[in-house]
């Protein structure tokens, strides 16, 4: 997922853990601090050795995500694959990262965890490798759901999450109610970014859901300022939680997964619905010049397990991005499946190439909206 | 005899002058050079020139979000200021044992970090707080006052971490003043509001000037504190930096800021050796 926002704190806990844990800090993380700072002068390059090692980095967002992604994705595969080692590292591959190790020459990330959108945007500045799909195979993953330099790992969704008890009244049931300050009193929260925030302003304003894209900026925004002085901003999944947990807000659109927790911890009283929720595709993408190789394909082509797939969706929330998969859902859970055809008929499904092309500027506008 | 004195001086000062060049090498590899690249940067991404620094004049966005970074920089320390004199003044006054108590509490402070800090914050002020619980179960408001996750949240954040900051260089000033003086005014019929502002605040004046630049200094790069206690509405040039650099992918744009913040705080640090000796007030 594109949580760019959080990598810094991300990082810093990811650090301390490793640090509490007594494990000593990896050579290549180091190597990479140093290529981020522009330190490593051209002559003084040092050439990585995990070629041999047959070493694969895998780089997600941290939290829950890196042990899960450990046991279902890279200890299998290392079992399977003799010499092969993929590492899960929870850093939080952000556009900036990857941009500044591939254009230093110092690459030392495999497979990274971000989006369609992201690896179309990213791969037309020539920062990523096209995908191979000699091994990884077109069948596992809908058009949709890949492009020339991402291949979909899992589908996740923005969604209405309200707290029943601090409510009282009726309940919520789409992003007109979520607008409806007068009938819903309390704050909300949406996200410092615009993925899933501008639909869900256009379906407020009363848009129909196959009329989203291309967005409507201007519109968009209008209705974002117009619920801005009842919002608090969340920027990490974590910050999302906290905001319902400590009852700062009594609804938000929120990644389903985190709802899902957040149902969990805090009890049934905080709720969530599929009903025009955005859904996005989290993609694998491959930095230029990566040091594994075709190894970092192999992995990928392994992740594309339906089975494996569905551990995970068990495991922490994510939708199984293979149409296979759907089959092997408990049928217990199949409600919460953000990918099951039940649920993707009442969903926005994303534009990639709306995000690819406009995502920065649209950004920025975003934030400038939100902060005047 | 003398000789080999002489050499075994000689010796040892190589070796403080090595000492010297190590760090010196060190700042020069790890920190000039990154910063050099920025500023280099900044005139060359995307296109060579000055596109980057046209942004300032004609970017509504840019504008505003250095326009926050100024204003609440400039609150913060008035505020950091305001308290910080009182406090200074107050472990001027008192004992030698409520300093050294005093003293521990203000140096404690930096022990804290600005994440937790700012976490602490929020439990204390948001709606179903410490604060807004008080208030309301004694009946002196009806609805939660908004005190954080707002403009308001970061500036009492931020006033809260410069504190030690202020209070620090201004007691050093304040103990510099010779205590004589004000019993003097006084002596000569002055009242002591009149002794403290044409006496002791005269004389205060580049103290407070000078914790006031550092605690400007500071403020202007708050990344932590306004990213958590604003609620996303805050945005100041150190967030809007991050997210051009790591999400939009504009490094010149954020490394004409960087520069722009680096340009401000070397000029304030002039302005700031201009009121009194920097080498003397660091050394302090």
């Amino acid at each position: 997922m594109t949580r760019e926002h959080q990598q810094f704190r991300d990082d810093c806990l990811a650090i301390l853990r490793r640090e509490t844990e007594g494990k000593r800090v990896h050579r290549r993380r180091f190597l990479q601090a140093l290529a981020m700072l522009g330190a490593i002068p051209a002559s003084l390059r040092l050439t990585p050795a995990h070629a041999q090692t047959g070493e694969i980095v895998v780089v997600n967002w941290g939290g829950d995500a890196v042990p899960a992604y450990d046991a279902i994705w890279a200890q299998p595969f290392n079992a399977a694959n003799p010499g092969g080692k993929a590492l899960i590292n929870g850093s939080g591959p952000s556009s900036g990262k990857i941009k500044a190790m591939v254009e230093s020459g110092a690459v030392t990330w495999d497979v990274c965890d971000r989006t369609v959108p992201a690896s179309i945007e990213l791969g037309r500045q020539n920062l990523l490798e096209k995908v191979d799909w000699s091994i990884v195979s077109q069948d596992k993953v809908r058009a949709a759901h890949r492009s020339d330099w991402g291949v979909g790992a899992y589908l996740y969704s923005f969604v209405l999450t309200y707290d029943t008890k601090a409510l009282k009244g009726p309940a919520p049931t789409n992003w007109i109610d979520f607008w409806n300050v007068k009938d819903f009193p309390g704050k909300r929260t949406l996200r410092n970014n615009i993925e899933g925030m501008l639909e869900a302003a256009l379906l407020a304003d009363g848009v129909s859901r196959d009329k989203i894209y291309p967005i409507d900026v201007d519109r968009a925004l209008a209705k974002i300022k117009e619920i801005k002085p009842h919002t608090i901003f969340w920027t990490t999944g974590a910050e999302s939680q906290q905001l319902f947990r400590n009852q700062e807000v009594v609804m938000g659109n929120l990644w389903h997964t985190r709802s899902m927790l957040l149902a969990k911890e805090v009890g049934d009283n905080i709720r969530f619905t599929f009903e025009d929720g955005i859904l996005f595709p989290g993609a694998w993408i491959v930095p230029k010049g990566n040091p594994a190789k075709a190894g970092a394909w192999k992995f990928i082509a392994s992740a594309q397990d339906p089975k494996s797939q569905v551990e995970l969706f068990k495991r922490v929330g994510n939708g199984p991005v293979n149409p296979a998969a759907a089959a092997m859902v408990p049928p217990e859970m199949k409600a919460l499946d953000c990918g099951s055809p039940e649920n993707f008929a009442r969903q926005v499904a994303v534009d990639n190439e709306w995000y690819a092309q406009h995502y920065a500027t649209i950004l920025a506008r975003y934030m400038d909206a939100i902060a005047s | 005899m003398s000789t080999a004195a002489a050499t075994s001086t000689g010796g040892s000062e190589r070796l403080y002058w090595l000492m010297l060049l190590a760090p010196c090498v060190f700042l020069a590899v790890f920190y000039l050079v990154p910063v050099l690249n920025v500023l280099v940067l900044s005139f060359t991404v995307p296109k060579p020139g000055l596109a980057n620094y046209a942004e300032l004049a004609s970017n509504g966005a840019v504008q505003r979000v250095l326009w926050t970074t100024l204003r609440i920089g400039a609150i913060t320390t008035v505020l950091a200021l305001g308290i910080g004199y009182v406090v200074a003044y107050a472990l001027l006054q008192c004992g030698p044992r409520e300093r050294q108590i005093l003293l521990g509490i203000v140096v404690a402070s930096f022990w804290i970090s600005a994440l937790i800090r700012a976490f602490a914050w929020v439990a204390l002020l948001q709606s179903k707080g410490l604060v807004n619980s008080i208030l309301i179960s004694t009946g002196m408001i009806d609805t939660p006052l908004s005190l954080v996750r707002n403009e308001l949240g970061v500036i009492i954040g931020m006033t809260h971490y410069m504190l030690p900051y202020a209070i620090l260089p201004l007691y050093t000033s304040l103990r510099g003043i010779d205590d004589r003086l004000v019993p003097a005014a006084r002596a000569l019929g002055a009242t002591p509001g009149q002794a403290f502002r044409w006496v002791f605040l005269p004389l205060s004046l580049p103290g407070l000037i000078g914790a006031g630049v550092i605690v400007m200094i500071f403020s202007l790069g708050f990344y932590i504190t306004p990213a958590i206690l604003g609620g996303g509405r805050t945005i100041m040039v150190a967030e809007f930096i991050s997210v051009q650099i790591s999400e939009t992918l504009r490094w010149g744009l954020a490394a004409m800021l960087a520069t722009v913040l680096l340009a401000a705080v070397l000029l304030l640090v002039m302005w700031l050796s201009r009121f009194m000796d920097v080498e003397q007030a660091l050394r302090k």
